[in-house]
C-alpha cells in the first residue's frame, strides 16, 4: 500500500517536471476530447430534433398497427374495434407509467386528386385534427388558409406541391378518388381546400392531403376500423421500453413498433451518420494517440539514468511499469476532467444558442426521411461522456504500454551515477 | 568446486570476467576476479579509470551479469536469479551509494532517505521517526523537505548514506562516493560511513581512486585491466 502510494506521487511529480510539456499534452487531449463531446452533443442533438421532427409530422414514438402493415402495407389491414379498444385501455391504465402525451388514431390511403387543371396521386392520412394539434406540427406547417376544424365537414388540407399542381387555394374544391378499404369499389368525395401546407420535406409536399378521420373512415367504409394508433411519450429515449410493454401486453394480434421500426430509413440515416462521425473521430484521435505516444516514450528514455537507480534501488520492474502507467492515467485523468469540461461548456453552449444551420446550407435540408430543424440544440447524455472519457483512458493505457515496457526491462547500469 | 551452500561468506565471486563486446572490439572490464567478504568488512576497490571497478560493483549486486564466473550473495547464486527477484534482493539486503545522482528528483530528502522502507511497505509511525533521527545523525536536520535539486553534492550523498543505512541491509556498495566532494565533506563522510560499519556492523564495498580515501579502509582489493593485483588487509586504526 505504501508502495503504491509513493509510486503513485512520483508519477504526479515527474508530470510536473516538465510542465511545458504536459500542458500541452494534456491540453490537446482535452481539447480534442472537447471537440469530440461537442460534436457528439450536436450529432445527437440533430438526430433527436430529426426523430422529434418526424414523430410531429405524422410519425409516432410507438405505433400499435395490424400484424403485417408495416411491411406489406394493405388498405384492408386495419386494427378492429375491439382492438382499438384494448390499445387504449393499455395506454390509459400505464400513461403515467411510460410517459404518454397522446394517443391517436390515423387512417391511410393511397388516392387521386383532381381539379379542372389536372390530377395527382396522393397519400392521404385521415387524422383526429383537435390531438393532432397538441403534438404535431402540421398545423404550424400552413402557408396558407386554416387547419382541419375537427367536424365532419369535406375539408382538406394539402401539400404544397399539390397545390402547385391542381392550381388550388383555399375555398377552392377538388375530387378526391379512394379505393374501399374491404371492397373492390371506387370511392369518390368532392373536398373543400382548408389550407396549404409546407414541410420542407420535398416528397410530403408534392403529394399528401390531410381530412378529418371521421370523413376518411366514411370514405373508406372503415366504420370504426383505424390503420394506426399512434402513441406520443414526453421522452424519446422510452420508445423502445414502451414499445416492448406493448408487445408484452397486447400479445401477437397486433404489430407494436417503437420509432426505430417504424421509420427504418431514419433510423438507418442516424446508424450511417454516427458510423461517419465515428470514423472522423477515431482518426482524429489517433492523432492525438500519437502525441502522447510519444510524450511517454520521449519522457522514459530521458529518464533512463532514474530508471536504472530505481533498480538498483530495488524498484522491481513490474513497479516501473506500474509507474510509466500511472503517468500516462495522471495524464489520462487531467485530460478527461479538462476535456469534459470543455465539452461540457461547448454543449452547453449550444444547447441555449443552438448552432444555426444556415451558417452550412442555404435551404431547407432534409436526411432519411426527415427534416434537419434549421437550428440545432445539443443533447449531451452521460452515457456520451462516460464513453468518451473511457476512450481516452483505454487509448492513453494503450499508448503507455511500450513506454511502460521501456522503463521496466532491463537497465543499463552504467549509467548510474554519471552526470 | 564448493558448492554455494557451503561458504559462510556474505558476498563471493568466482573466476568472474565480464567483456563488452562493441563492434569488432571486445574490452575485458573483468578477468577472473575471485574473492570473498565476510559480514563487517570496509573493502575499497582501488584501480585507475578503467579498471573495473564500476563493473565489478555492478555485478555484485546483480546489476549486470558475469560473462564467465559466480556471484554469490550470500548463499544465492545470482545467476539464478531473475530480474525481478534481483531486485527484490537488492531491495531486502543491498544498498547502493553512486559517485552522483543517487537521489530521485521528484521527491524531498526525506522521502528519499524513507524510500527503501517505503517499498519495503515499513509502517508510517516508525518509519518517519528512524529517518528524522538518521538523518539528524548524517547532518540534514532542518533539510528533510528540501528536493535533491536544492542540496550541496554533499548533502545528497549524506542522503543516500541515510538511504542505504535506513534500510539496514547487509552490504552496501558504494561506487566512488566522494569523488565529487570537496575533501572535508568526503571525510566527514567517510567518517560516517566508518561509524556504521562499526556501530551496525554493515559491509560495505566502496571503490576509489583516491589514496586518502584508500587509506580508511580495513581491507584494499587493487584492480588493473580488469584483474585483481592484489588483495591486502590494513591494520585497523582508530579513528
Ligand atoms: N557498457 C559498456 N560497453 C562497452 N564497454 C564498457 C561498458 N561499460 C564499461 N566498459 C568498459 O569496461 C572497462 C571498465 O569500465 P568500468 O566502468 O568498470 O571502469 P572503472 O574502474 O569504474 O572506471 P572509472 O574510474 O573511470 O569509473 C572500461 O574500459 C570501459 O570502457
Ligand atoms: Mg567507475
Amino acid at each position: 500500500m505504501n508502495a503504491l502510494r509513493i509510486i503513485i506521487i512520483i508519477a504526479w511529480r515527474n508530470l510536473w517536471r516538465n510542465p511545458r510539456r504536459t500542458v500541452l499534452t494534456a491540453g490537446t487531449v482535452s481539447l480534442g476530447l472537447g471537440l469530440l463531446l461537442v460534436f457528439l452533443g450536436i450529432g445527437d442533438g440533430s438526430h433527436r430534433q430529426m426523430i422529434q421532427g418526424a414523430v410531429r409530422l405524422g410519425g409516432a414514438h410507438v405505433a400499435v398497427q395490424a400484424v403485417g402493415y408495416q411491411e406489406r402495407g394493405g388498405i384492408e389491414r386495419t386494427l378492429s374495434a375491439e382492438q382499438i379498444a384494448r390499445v387504449s385501455s393499455w395506454a390509459q391504465s400505464n400513461r403515467k407509467q411510460l410517459g404518454i402525451t397522446q394517443v391517436l388514431s390515423r387512417v391511410f390511403a393511397s388516392g387521386l386528386v383532381s381539379s379542372a387543371d389536372g390530377a395527382t396521386g396522393v397519400r392521404v392520412i385521415g387524422l383526429e385534427p383537435a390531438k393532432e394539434k397538441g403534438v404535431s406540427s402540421f398545423h404550424e406547417k400552413l402557408i396558407r388558409g386554416d387547419f382541419l376544424i375537427s367536424t365532419r365537414d369535406n375539408t382538406a388540407v394539402i401539400g404544397e406541391g399539390v397545390a402547385r399542381k391542381l392550381k388550388l387555394e383555399p375555398g377552392e374544391k377538388f375530387v378526391l378518388m379512394v379505393q374501399a378499404a374491404h371492397s373492390p369499389e371506387i370511392q369518390s368525395l368532392l373536398l373543400r381546400v382548408a389550407g396549404v401546407m409546407r414541410t420542407g420535406l420535398e416528397d410530403f409536399d408534392q403529394a399528401t392531403i390531410l381530412i378529418p378521420l371521421p370523413t376518411a373512415q366514411q370514405l373508406l367504409k372503415l366504420g370504426d376500423e383505424v390503420h394506426q394508433t399512434a402513441i406520443v411519450l414526453d421522452q424519446l429515449e422510452h420508445s423502445q421500453e414502451a414499445a416492448e410493454d406493448g408487445k408484452r401486453r397486447l400479445g401477437p394480434e397486433v404489430e407494436v413498433l417503437s420509432w426505430l421500426d417504424l421509420m427504418p430509413e431514419l433510423r438507418d440515416f442516424i446508424k450511417i451518420d454516427d458510423g461517419g462521425s465515428y470514423v472522423f473521430n477515431s482518426l482524429f484521435f489517433m492523432i492525438i494517440a500519437f502525441l502522447v505516444a510519444n510524450t511517454l516514450l520521449m519522457s522514459v528514455l530521458e529518464r533512463r539514468r532514474e530508471f536504472a537507480l530505481l533498480d538498483a534501488l530495488g524498484f522491481t520492474p513490474v513497479r516501473r511499469f506500474l509507474l510509466v502507467i500511472l503517468e500516462a492515467v495522471w495524464i489520462a485523468l487531467l485530460s478527461v476532467a479538462a476535456g469534459t469540461g470543455l465539452g461540457y461548456a461547448g454543449h452547453l453552449y449550444f444547447y441555449h444558442r443552438g448552432l444555426p444551420l444556415s451558417l452550412f446550407y442555404s435551404s431547407e435540408v432534409s436526411a432519411g426521411g426527415a427534416l434537419i430543424d434549421p437550428v440545432i440544440y445539443s443533447h449531451l447524455t452521460w452515457t456520451r461522456i462516460f464513453g468518451a472519457a473511457q476512450l481516452v483512458f483505454a487509448l492513453t493505457f494503450l499508448l503507455a504500454l511500450l513506454p511502460a515496457w521501456r522503463g521496466a526491462k532491463g537497465q543499463d547500469a552504467h549509467l548510474l551515477g554519471q552526470a | 568446486m564448493s558448492n554455494s551452500k557451503t561458504t559462510g561468506s556474505l558476498l563471493r565471486l568466482e573466476g568472474v570476467s565480464r567483456q563488452y563486446t562493441q563492434g569488432e572490439e571486445t574490452v575485458h572490464a573483468l578477468r577472473d576476479v575471485t574473492f570473498e567478504a565476510d559480514g563487517g568488512e570496509f573493502i575499497a576497490i582501488a584501480g585507475p579509470s578503467g579498471s573495473g571497478k564500476t563493473t565489478l560493483l555492478n555485478l555484485c549486486a546483480g546489476l549486470d551479469r558475469p560473462t564467465a564466473g559466480k556471484v554469490w550473495l550470500g548463499n544465492r547464486d545470482l545467476s539464478e536469479l531473475n530480474r525481478h527477484q534481483l531486485a527484490r534482493l537488492r531491495l531486502e539486503e543491498v544498498g547502493f551509494i553512486f559517485q552522483a545522482f543517487n537521489l530521485i528528483p521528484v521527491l524531498s530528502a526525506e522521502e528519499n532517505a524513507e524510500f527503501i522502507l517505503l517499498l519495503r511497505g515499513m509502517a508510517g509511525e516508525t518509519r518517519r521517526a528512524k529517518i528524522r533521527a538518521l538523518l539528524k545523525e548524517v547532518g540534514l536536520e532542518g533539510l528533510e523537505s528540501r528536493r535533491p535539486g536544492q542540496l550541496s553534492g554533499g548533502q545528497q550523498q549524506r542522503v543516500a548514506v541515510a538511504r542505504a543505512i535506513a534500510a539496514e541491509p547487509k552490504l552496501v556498495l558504494a561506487d566512488e562516493p566522494t569523488a565529487n566532494l570537496d575533501t572535508e565533506t568526503a571525510f566527514s563522510l567517510l567518517n560516517l560511513m566508518d561509524r556504521l560499519n562499526r556501530e551496525h556492523g554493515t559491509t560495505f564495498l566502496f571503490s576509489t581512486h583516491d589514496p586518502r580515501v584508500m587509506q580508511r579502509a580495513h581491507r584494499i582489493i587493487h584492480l588493473l585491466d580488469g584483474r585483481i593485483e592484489s588483495d591486502e588487509r590494513v591494520a585497523v586504526e582508530q579513528a
